[in-house]
């Protein structure tokens, strides 16, 4: 009876196995796109100092190195085009973009790589020039995240607020959009960290490395270009300002620390 | 074998199914979007921009996108929709406001422009400055002084209504709504108002003729204003002075766009098609009529001005006759199968107040 009831519906059941079959393969294609076999994940962290303190908005007053005080009430800036590199020269892009916003509680980025050791970082500060002009996008880049210039088309790249003593707009207050994405107004800058060998980042399979940026608002205001609260409060258009401003933006990150898988 | 083959396709379009299909059951009806094409009338040009290419032309992305462009939930206070200041009865321009009416009884600083052809205008606004028409919204339903609301106000006044949750799953397979699908849809009701049956249009078809005087005012268009107002779409999308002096709002134009100073008190070329409806004229509208703005060109150019583009230099010689005779060509291109078009108007409304101006 049984051999009877396998061998009678046989073709019904191999064809249902086999569509089964074709099914999991075509959704294994979607969900799993990453290609390589053994697979880690690198978490970046980003951390934002000012005076060698975590930045806290609203809250404390840092001083930068002309002495001018301020307070941060909201800093937010893009970090797009992710590129690492392992130690044969093989380098693991996306282009995925993500808002780095001190509001949050804690900001990080997740990058599936395969396991290996790893010794450059590359990404763009900002947001490449074809997502400015390519219409309404979402996620990071949703206008809602109040980085879009409604006025002017295009992304603000780096977004600083806040208040200072040294400041001569209104209600002593900081704003600085930073943007511009055409030709010679871009301002979106490639940043390229390089590790330190004797800490090599390495990825092991089914484990999480964690990579510590910081980012030093210090250098926000010096280094390449000299920005004083007091000659500029507020920036908010493209162009020259913005330019110089942004001049310091290759200053501004570093490793801090690299958390090793166990 | 053919059962056994029929089987087989069967088994797999059940598991299928079974497998895609359930996003479809979530209580905000089917997702089964009817695509449309943005039709190009019959010898135009291709659009510069495709505006469409991350955007799929759909019946339920269109008709969502008009209930928004008709829905005053999109201001602070409920009552300005984009329609109000783009009325399709004026070819989707302010009638009769040279500035339109923003909450809280505010102004705004510019004419409305109309609406239509937009997939062929690659920069939007007066000055430009819209680089894409589907962030285009974002401008005026931020601004204080037009509808003044918060994107993330808007979306949450969105996401309260169930009707916008199935027309936003019918257009987007999910009834998630965000600011990108809503200005997408957006983008598809604006980007595909096409007015291309003018008289003009009609002529040029062969189904019309132009009256005698129709006739000289065409011709005195091609060797006087052609340049600038290109045919087909009536302009050539450039940013140009044409002498009108600096406004009490001290609007420079494009040079806030490139901040060249080259580019002081240049605005962008507007198409003449269904000038009859959009008065008054210019990027403040300062000038109320045709005849008015023909006389700007003949007599009223500030010829001073350091950027005043070079075909102006002289101003326009025209005759009276002249004169009157570009006003009825200009007549020629309005069309009102565009302004009466039921496939634009709100939905459950079946006719539209229309002046009915056309020259037919």
């Amino acid at each position: 009876m049984n051999s009877i009831f396998i061998k009678k519906y046989w073709f019904l059941w191999n064809s249902f196995a086999v569509s089964l079959i074709i099914m999991m393969i075509a959704t294994s294609f979607t969900l799993n796109n990453v290609p390589g076999a053994a697979n880690g994940t690198l978490k970046i962290r980003f951390i934002n100092t000012a005076n060698g303190k975590p930045v806290v908005l609203r809250d404390s007053v840092y001083s930068n190195v002309f002495g001018e005080q301020y307070q941060i009430n909201k800093l937010k800036y893009y970090i797009s085009n992710v590129s690492i590199t392992n130690s044969n020269g093989k380098t693991n892009f996306s282009e995925d973009c993500h808002l780095i916003d001190a509001a949050n509680e804690e900001n990080i980025i997740e990058i599936p790589l395969q396991a290996g050791k790893y010794d450059k970082l590359k990404f763009l500060l900002g947001v490449d020039s074809i997502r400015n002009c390519s219409g309404a996008q979402t996620g990071a880049l949703d206008p809602m995240n109040g980085m879009f210039w409604t006025w002017n088309s295009g992304y603000i790249m780096f977004k600083l607020e806040g208040n200072s003593t040294a400041s001569t707009a209104d209600l002593q207050r900081i704003e600085h959009h930073i943007g511009g994405y055409k030709g010679s107004d871009n301002v979106a800058t490639v940043i390229q960290l390089d590790f330190n060998t004797a800490k090599n980042l390495e990825i092991k399979a089914g484990a999480t490395t964690e990579l510590v940026i910081e980012t030093n608002l210090d250098n926000y205001w010096h280094g390449n270009a000299a920005i004083k609260i007091a000659e500029l409060p507020m920036c908010m258009i493209t162009g020259e300002p913005a330019l110089k401003v942004a001049k310091n933006f290759t200053r501004l990150f570093s490793v801090k620390e690299i958390h090793q898988a166990p | 074998m053919k059962i056994r083959i029929t089987i087989f396709v069967l088994i797999t379009a059940v598991i299928f199914i079974a497998l895609t299909g359930a996003s479809n059951d979530d209580g905000y009806g089917i997702f089964n979007p009817k695509p449309i094409e943005l039709k190009i009338p019959v010898g135009w040009p291709k659009p510069t921009a495709n505006i469409f290419a991350n955007n799929k032309l759909t019946e339920e992305g269109f008709r969502l996108g008009k209930k928004l462009f008709y829905d005053g939930k999109l201001s602070k206070d409920g009552e300005v929709s984009c329609a109000s200041c783009h009325q399709q009865f004026a070819a989707f321009a302010t009638f009769d406001h040279d500035l339109s009416h923003g909450v809280n009884n505010t102004l705004s600083t510019r004419n409305a422009p109309a609406l239509y052809n937009l997939a062929w205008k690659s920069n939007l606004h007066w000055d430009g400055g819209i680089n894409h028409i589907e962030v285009q919204p974002l401008s005026p339903l931020t601004a204080p002084n037009e509808m003044g609301e918060t994107l993330e106000n808007v979306i949450n006044k969105l996401k309260k209504d169930t009707s916008y949750k199935r027309m936003f799953k019918a257009a987007f397979g999910d009834a998630e709504i965000n600011s990108q699908r809503m200005l997408k849809a957006l983008a598809q009701f604006t980007g595909t108002l096409i007015s291309a049956n003018s008289k003009y249009d009609k002529v040029k078809r062969g189904e019309a003729v132009f009256t005698p005087f129709e006739e000289k005012g065409y011709m005195v268009f091609k060797s006087k204003c052609a340049s600038c107002h290109q045919e087909p779409l009536f302009s050539d999308f450039s940013f140009r002075n044409n002498g009108l002096p600096l406004n009490r709002f001290n609007d420079i134009g494009r040079q806030k766009i490139t901040r060249k100073s080259s580019d002081s008190l240049k605005f962008l070329v507007p198409s003449l098609r269904n000038a009859q409806l959009t008065f008054p004229y210019m990027h403040d509208g300062r000038i109320y009529s045709i005849p008015q703005v023909i006389e700007h060109y003949r007599s009223g150019i500030s010829t001073e001005q350091p950027t005043l583009d070079s075909s102006l230099k002289n101003r326009i010689q025209l005759t009276n006759l002249e004169k009157n005779q570009l006003v009825y060509f200009i007549y020629t291109l309005t069309d009102s199968s565009f302004t009466k078009d039921t496939r634009y108007t709100p939905d459950g409304i079946n006719s539209v107040f229309n002046p009915g101006f056309d020259k037919h």
